[in-house]
């Protein structure tokens, strides 16, 4: 009877969850539009991920994406962590400042956006008023600018996000370790490398995961402000994932598309988390 | 510890140790490995196949009740008329109609998964063309030969539309109008100029605009409307090279970068200096709020922008039709249609029939002008349209053109649309880089061909 509460969960798992990502790896393999049956293509759609200079734009996208936006997230969330971490008046609200952006939803966040970019926006009437008007730009309009016009945002958000983890990580430390280290005379940098960083590894692996996971899902925000555009210049796997989907109804290659995300993401993590836990044994 | 707490903690404590017991009773063939080489069984190729992506078959029971009617006219003034539409019918009929607006970018990618649901949507606007055949291949659109047995007034040519290529009527016709330069009469009259009836003239128009420090040119093909950009396309492909080359071209059979195409783009070329700045970053919508307030002289549009517009300045509209460059093409305007389709699998098919009938009746397609900006025109030929100056210019032009064309989607498909889109947009922002642009299109377009 009390078998019920474990086979119940994984029969619905399997169902809305394994099921589903079986079916995308069966329909990488296939040639499909979404309502006539699938033909089997092989390795077809994966060959064709080669030739394509879309995916290649869009895997050089996806790479500066990631380490804009995980990099600045990461520095900056364990920045605005050591700076927020000790009890002082106020703290609170600049914590719950920083975390706002993190509640909204993302659509509303890039419409948010969007009128600051207009260009009669915030961002270029504020350029104007400080005589940069040469720096003006159509900002999401322009293929130069919209990936960065986008990324901006997309951090906004993530780093309240990523300080918060951060400050939980913090406040694990037990202060007996900074006593020790102040007793033998470290200073503050030295505290930084031999205590805090060493004592986060485990908030390290979480943030880790979160920031890749995270890039290669950015999606909502720039299919919102951009669909890719111009030109395919702001173009994510994802986005492009999504356009091959429901623009061009090939669900085969966006498929082969979506298994490609999964083997970067999962590649990433794993490789890291073996790392970590090799290091731990060690 | 009291009482209550030790006896949970104890039969918490005796059900944990009793756990793995109970399960080897309940189904003593169940080992950790037997079950995971289950799972393997279940998710090999052959299951894989079934389920999701199948659409269920077979006759549907008829049922009593409202028919849903699926509509992407999002713009006030256009939902306010299908609205409209729907009180007419329950009216007339006596059995209700609800309508469901979506927006038109979630309506196009969501319309494979309502038409292949178990139970879709009975109705849907939309428009005639390639999607539609496709679907009516799969059979999963509504046979409506019935009610084109109430519609033997209209033109044949709206007949052929509506059929799916294989002699099957899938679509009802309900308007249609026109695209042409658009501009406000009082600022043209304040600015001192008059619509030019020539390529040459355009320019000129153009040069006086930009001398009086107005963008001459709007576009708006940024935001969500990049589609825009199709206009100036279609319109210089029909007037350099002709209808006939036009469908051709977007039916796969000639190549985007052929020469022939080239023109189309060196011609467009000597426009762009005067197209407004903004033009890749502003929707058709903001495009047409700086069209109303002057920031703009004109605007190469279709008519459905004044929906959004405020209705006093309808009246203040003019447009001039887009200038013949070649007397020895054959004139042809796009004049795209829209109207109504239904599914297959509708559980109210002698209502979704009734409805075909009463939308395509004189009456009701008089109903719908009257609640809209008043600027489509209908397509049963009895019906009267809104009588405006401007709606009878647009109507004469629309039957003065040898051919009609209906839009770039419409004409190829929506899968073909993205492709044009960065393309133009990108034509728009980097003129010098046209052979790149071209290689880049058709090889885009290939792939969406042999799919």
């Amino acid at each position: 009877m009390l078998l019920v509460f474990v086979l119940v969960p994984l029969a619905v798992e399997a169902f809305w969850v394994f099921w589903p990502a079986l079916q995308g790896f069966y329909l990488a393999l296939t040639d499909w539009d979404g309502v006539s049956a699938p033909r089997w293509v092989g390795l077809g759609n994966f060959a064709e991920l080669f030739g394509d200079p879309i995916f290649r734009t869009s895997v050089l996208n996806t790479a500066i994406w990631l380490v804009l936006f995980g990099g600045v997230s990461a520095a900056g969330g364990l920045g605005l962590a050591l700076l927020l971490l000790r009890e002082r008046r106020g703290v609170g609200f600049y914590r719950a400042a920083l975390f706002t952006p993190v509640v909204f939803s993302l659509v509303a966040t890039a419409l948010m956006w969007q009128v600051i970019y207009q260009p009669d926006g915030l961002a270029n009437r504020l350029l104007g008023a400080l005589g940069l008007t040469g720096w003006q730009h159509a900002w999401l309009a322009n293929s130069s600018t919209a990936l960065y016009a986008v990324l901006l945002p997309a951090l906004w958000r993530q780093l309240g996000y990523v300080m918060v983890l951060y400050l939980a990580g913090l406040n694990g430390i037990d202060p007996v370790l900074y006593e020790a280290a102040t007793l033998d005379g470290a200073n503050r940098v030295q505290q930084f490398r031999n205590v805090t960083w060493p004592q986060l590894r485990s908030v390290n692996a979480v943030v880790l995961s979160v920031i890749v996971i995270d890039s290669l899902r950015s999606f909502d925000v720039v299919w919102a402000m951009t669909k890719g555009g111009p030109y395919h210049s702001s173009e994510l796997l994802s986005t492009y994932m999504y356009a091959t989907a429901f623009q061009s109804l090939r669900l085969g290659y966006a498929s082969a598309l979506a298994v490609v995300i999964f083997v970067l993401a999962f590649g990433v993590i794993v490789t890291y988390l073996v790392r970590a836990f090799r290091e731990e044994a060690s | 510890m009291d009482n209550a707490v030790l006896s949970h903690w104890v039969t918490t404590e005796e059900t944990r140790r009793a756990l793995p017991d109970l399960a080897r009773r309940a189904a003593p063939w169940l080992t950790r490995r037997r079950f995971l080489a289950g799972m393997g069984v279940a998710g090999s190729a052959a299951a894989l196949a079934g389920c999701a992506t199948s659409a269920s078959s077979g006759p549907v029971t008829q049922s009593a009740g409202a028919i849903s009617i699926q509509s992407n006219l999002s713009a006030p003034q256009a939902k306010a008329s299908i609205e409209a539409l729907a009180k007419g019918f329950s009216a007339q009929h006596g059995s209700p109609a609800t309508v469901n607006t979506i927006a038109s970018e979630t309506f196009r990618t969501q319309l494979p998964s309502y038409l292949t649901s178990n139970q879709p949507p009975d109705l849907y606007t939309w428009y005639p063309g390639s999607l539609l055949n496709g679907y009516a291949k799969k059979g999963l659109l509504l046979d409506v030969d019935e009610a084109w047995q109430t519609m033997a007034n209209y033109p044949a040519a709206f007949r052929t539309l509506s059929g799916d290529g294989a002699g099957k009527l899938i679509f009802v016709p309900t308007s249609y109008y026109w695209w042409g330069f658009f501009y406000r009469k009082s600022n043209f009259a304040k600015w001192g100029v008059t619509a030019p009836t020539s390529w040459s003239g355009l320019l000129e128009l153009c040069r006086a605009l930009q001398a009086k420090g107005v963008a001459p040119i709007g576009l708006g093909a940024g935001g969500n409307t990049p589609w825009v950009a199709s206009s100036w396309f279609d319109y210089l492909n029909i007037r350099i090279n002709g209808a006939q080359y036009h469908r051709q071209l977007l039916a796969g059979q000639s190549r985007f970068d052929d020469p022939r195409v080239a023109k189309v783009f060196e011609q467009w070329r000597t426009a762009l200096p005067y197209f407004d700045q903004q033009g890749t970053a502003l929707s058709f919508q903001e495009a047409t709020t700086s069209l109303l307030q002057g920031r703009t002289g004109m605007m190469l549009i279709g008519t459905f922008f004044a929906d959004a517009a405020p209705k006093d300045t309808i009246p203040d509209l003019d447009f001039f039709q887009f200038p013949v460059l070649d007397a020895s093409v054959p004139l042809a305007e796009e004049g795209p249609t829209d109207g109504f389709f239904a599914s297959s699998r509708t559980a109210h098919r002698a209502d979704v029939l009734a409805w075909l009938k009463y939308v395509a009746t004189a009456p009701a397609q008089e109903l719908y002008i009257q609640n809209s900006s008043g600027t489509v025109l209908p397509t049963n030929p009895d019906a009267r349209d809104s009588g405006t100056p401007l709606v009878a210019k647009g109507r004469a032009m629309l039957a003065a053109a040898k051919e009609v064309t209906q839009f770039f989607n419409r004409d190829s498909s929506d899968a073909l649309q993205p492709t044009a889109d960065a393309a133009l947009v990108r034509f728009i922002q980097k003129p010098t880089e046209l052979s790149s642009i071209l290689t880049g299109w058709q090889a885009a377009a290939e792939k969406v061909f042999a799919s």
